[in-house]
């Protein structure tokens, strides 16, 4: 084998390890998503505990934080005292709107879990899955924030906790009711 | 006697041919083109599968929003742009032949190619015939190491 063609091979597996590698520091529930800087999706549905209608539209014009979770999901669990604080931190802001999105779920189940641990905003039930589809779901939970201009801004798979939590509320949330770009 | 016809029921029921009552299911044009459409995406909870192999509950959903999509008139490039602007390139089976979506494609065919040269000169190699160069006599052997394999083929 000529030292050409050997020190080729070395480079090309070279290159592939260092592929390897960095793959092995990426965050696996970082999906890249294809709607950020775009329209959301607007929506309609019934509200879990009262069965009224709740639309996106209702809230043009506000900052408005979807959470995707379902009463078998053991991470949304996890996540919701976070989630709870969070909307007790913002709630009181005009132009601030949380609102869960149950997934996948049977009403009594989704009506139990939000008795059993607790509920200050408002649910929409995603009684076909078309709304999950329309945000790209992949499961639960997922949390995406959309601006006042009705464009999603930001997107998270996995539990708003820890860390998360603290990058959503300081660098996503506050900027956006600010009218300035989110720093993440 | 009564027992004997007991019997011959038993008989004629566990003879008769139930499954051909079976009903087929004819497929419509219309699940035809859920079925072609709902193969070319790919289940994002599953591991390799499509929505139309897939049991998951997102796949079986996917599957109702094809059909939905396709009773509303939309034709199956309009369907695929939709989930295509949901989900980006990682809901097709295939993945689109643009950027680096090529190294996917291009990648193990190159490398079978380079794997195949290498293996070809190793081949080469251990076949070729050890008389291309010339061999070198054996050293004499000396007057002791005769003596020796004389003995020994002699007097084992």
């Amino acid at each position: 084998m000529s030292r050409g063609l050997q020190f080729s091979l070395v480079i090309g597996l070279l290159a592939l390890f260092a592929l390897f590698y960095q793959g092995l520091w990426g965050d696996p529930r970082s999906i890249p998503t294809v709607l950020i800087g775009t329209t959301a999706p607007t929506f309609t549905g019934p509200d879990v505990e009262s069965g009224q209608t709740i639309s996106l539209d209702q809230y043009k014009g506000k900052v408005v934080l979807l959470n995707f979770w379902a009463s078998w999901c053991y991470e949304c669990k996890v996540e919701h005292k976070d989630i709870l604080r969070l909307h007790q931190q913002f709630k009181d802001h005009p132009n601030f709107v949380m609102l869960g999105i149950n997934y996948q779920d049977e009403l009594p189940d989704a009506k139990k879990y939000l008795k059993t641990y607790g509920s200050t905003f408002q649910h929409v039930r995603d009684i076909k899955g078309s709304l999950a589809i329309d945000y790209g779901v992949y499961g639960v939970p997922e949390t995406f924030v959309i601006d006042q201009q009705g464009v999603i801004r930001h997107k998270w798979v996995g539990p708003i906790v820890g860390q998360v939590y603290t990058n959503l509320t300081e660098n996503v949330i506050t900027p956006l009711l600010n009218n300035t770009p989110p720093s993440t | 006697m009564m027992n004997r016809y007991i019997l011959f029921g038993f008989l004629i029921l566990v003879m008769f041919p139930w499954p051909t009552l079976a009903k087929v299911v004819d497929e419509t044009e219309l699940d035809v083109q859920v079925r072609e459409i709902a193969k070319t995406l790919r289940c994002t909870v599953c591991q390799t599968e499509n929505i139309w192999e897939s049991g998951a509950p997102l796949a079986v959903q996917m599957r109702a929003a094809i059909r939905e999509r396709l009773t509303l008139g939309h034709s199956p490039e309009e369907i695929h742009a939709y989930f295509l602007s949901r989900y980006g390139d990682y809901i097709l089976m295939q993945p689109p032949k643009h950027g680096m979506n090529w190294l996917i494609w291009v990648a193990p065919f190159a490398l079978l190619l380079v794997g195949g040269f290498f293996l070809y000169k190793e081949v080469k190699q251990w076949v070729r015939p050890s008389s291309s160069t010339p061999q070198q006599p054996p050293p004499p052997l000396d007057q002791e190491a005769r003596e020796r394999i004389e003995r020994e083929l002699h007097h084992p």
